[in-house]
């Protein structure tokens, strides 16, 4: 994905064209940009727990498209006569203290975490980017306002700027959508500004300047598509926390507000009844511990493939 | 090293007022009128009024702000809206439980972490590697809370060894107070073992293909020699830095973990003050916290910078 924008440009970068120099053409001529992705697919395909992961997200995305087809029952349903079932039966991850179905419930959430898992992060990427290419690219003031301020976002915990954010902009997804985005916005930012650095200083950049090339022209053929490829392996990475950390707000209760289903708001209200239903706990704990392990096993398996130099 | 040290403090003032300047207005950040949102169903004109005036949000930004800052400097956090008490007292009375569990999470974390992670990069591969990294991985995937009820299910509900809520301080009865703290801070402890093992183990990989490594085998040393004198000193550096680090970790894990299991910390009283819409205690306690994650940063830059000279003249 890195090369492409070289490609496209026409210009090559300066490595690859030294080594064609002096090693020959033929074994270090780029391949195909079609031929280099799908190296990158079968790489990361080919890390070992990779298709476990791989099968656990799609299995979450096509629950979270399709929970009003698959869900066995109305989330929001109360059946008192049906309080506390154990799993089992007619309730396959059996009932709350209200008599809802807990399965119904946990393909519900997967809605709610997924959303606040991939938007979150994507805002954070945009904004995080968009800052950190204005920062790196003109420098100055620009750089050191922009970079102050996410040092000032970092010095504070993830956890605790994420409530506070939350509190003031109030419960509810939206609330949780903006805090998460803004705590992940640094990340992105520093490692955007820190690509556009080196990039800036490469001399295909250097080339189409001379060329005549405009600013918006430079970024958006020769920068923007070299610096994405750790961009896209930090958003890989940052979705599983994200996921997390929704769930914790929801628990703690700063998130989705019940009675609407999230996981993170039926675990606390399932902890008063450990000792007589533990599956109300239980149901969403699973569901949510195997959603972000998958994600943890493709965001590696993304990282391993776009750059291996990365690998632990 | 004194240069290094002064680089820091200064790069730290204006993020220090950028992050005092982030604390003052979330107050302001509040959807509508915030002594509204605080005062909730009273009707009272009067006393609104008068909260408008303590809180100074009857006076232009700027004055507000600079009035904010003086008091700060002059370690006046405000009263607390729910109890009429100094913030700094209401924080004073919740900051031991808050230490003692994190120095008592810390201890578990190394516990755990270091003959985990040693095992691991010593037996690359190997199945006692495996289990290494299962472990590692699941404490990363596995939220505080969940890790705590898990906890509260096997060991207070059902064979009823530990408590499951409530706080005994160990200063005044020991016995008690760490059976109070036990669950909590095995809680706490893990989700940081698991992140320490991992950084111990791909330091420590990274060490033992060195060619220092390499020579002391060759010349006959054993293995558990090689590691500890060799190995172990380099491999530690990463994990100096992400212990200073974890602070925020610990805070974060804290204010979960304290909530769970009914804890009167720091962490704790965040939550509490966020749903009583203490605006003046809320303030408070993040802007402590913040500037505690500023200082713990601060000692890790300057300590990294001590443990290896080419940080210091980078």
């Amino acid at each position: 994905m890195a090369d492409t924008g070289v490609q496209r440009s026409g210009l090559r970068a300066p490595g690859a064209a030294t080594l064609n120099a002096e090693h020959g053409a033929r074994s270090f001529a780029p391949r195909p940009v079609r031929e280099r992705r799908w190296v990158v697919v079968r790489r990361a395909l080919s890390a070992r727990l990779a298709p476990f992961g791989g099968l656990v997200v799609l299995l979450a995305v096509l629950a979270a498209i399709f929970a009003p087809l698959v869900s066995p029952y109305d989330p929001l349903q109360q059946d008192l006569a049906r309080i506390l079932a154990p799993p089992g039966g007619d309730h396959l991850l059996g009932t709350d203290n209200v008599g809802r179905d807990i399965l119904a419930r946990v393909i519900w959430g997967t809605r709610v975490s997924l959303v606040a898992g991939f938007v979150s992060v994507a805002i954070a990427a945009v904004v995080g980017s968009l800052l950190g290419l204005g920062a790196g690219f003109w420098g100055g003031r620009v750089d050191g306002g922009v970079m102050r301020l996410m040092d000032a976002i970092l010095a504070f915990p993830p956890l605790v700027l994420a409530l506070a954010l939350g509190a003031v902009l109030g419960a509810g997804l939206t609330g949780v959508l903006i805090a998460l985005g803004v705590v992940y916005t640094p990340t992105f930012a520093r490692l955007m500004r820190g690509q556009v650095l080196t990039i800036k200083a490469r001399e295909y950049v250097e080339a189409a300047r001379v060329l005549g090339a405009p600013n918006w022209r430079i970024v958006r053929r020769h920068v923007l598509p070299n610096a994405a490829t750790p961009i896209v392996v930090q958003a890989s990475l940052s979705v599983a926390f994200a996921i997390l950390a929704e769930a914790s707000l929801s628990f703690l209760g700063l998130g989705i507000q019940p009675p609407e289903p999230s996981w993170g708001s039926m675990i606390n209200a399932g902890r008063g009844y450990l000792q007589q239903a533990p599956w109300i706990v239980f149901g969403p704990g699973a569901a949510l511990f195997v959603t972000v392990l998958g994600l943890n096993f493709v965001g590696d398996a993304v990282r391993d493939a776009l750059d291996p130099r990365l690998r632990v | 090293m004194g240069t290094l040290v002064l680089r820091r403090l200064l790069a730290s003032i204006p993020v220090l007022v950028l992050v005092t300047a982030g604390v003052f207005s979330l107050i302001h950040l509040t959807p509508g009128d915030p002594v509204e949102a605080m005062m909730g169903e009273s009707q009272d004109p009067v006393a609104k009024e008068a909260l408008r005036r303590q809180l100074g949000l009857d006076r232009p930004l700027y004055v507000q702000y600079a009035v904010w800052v003086g008091r700060v400097l002059q370690g006046d956090l405000g009263r607390s809206i729910r109890n009429n008490e100094p913030v700094v007292e209401n924080i004073g009375r919740r900051i031991r439980p808050s230490i003692q569990l994190a120095l008592f999470a810390m201890l578990i974390s190394l516990t755990v972490a270091f003959p985990v992670g040693i095992l691991s990069a010593t037996h690359r591969n190997s199945p006692v590697d495996g289990l290494g990294t299962m472990f590692a991985l699941f404490g990363i995937c596995m939220p505080n809370f969940l890790i705590a009820l898990l906890l509260i299910f096997v060991f207070g509900v059902s064979l009823r060894w530990l408590p499951i809520s409530g706080y005994v301080d160990p200063l005044q009865d020991p016995l008690a107070g760490i059976r109070s703290l036990t669950l909590p801070a095995v809680t706490l402890g893990l989700a940081l073992a698991a992140v320490i093992t991992r950084t111990l183990r791909s330091s420590l990989l990274e060490v033992l293909s060195e060619d220092y490594v390499r020579t002391a085998r060759a010349k006959g040393l054993a293995d558990r020699l090689v590691i500890r004198r060799h190995a172990l000193k380099n491999g530690l550096i990463p994990v100096v830095t992400l212990l200073g680090l974890q602070f925020g970790t610990l805070i974060g894990g804290a204010v979960i973990t304290e909530y769970v299991f009914a804890l009167p910390g720091v962490g704790r009283l965040v939550v509490d003050a966020i749903f009583s819409r203490d605006y003046p205690l809320v303030q408070g306690v993040i802007l402590l916290i913040s500037i505690g994650f500023i200082l713990s940063n601060l000692v890790v830059d300057v300590v990294y910078g001590w443990l290896d000279p080419r940080i210091r003249y980078g």
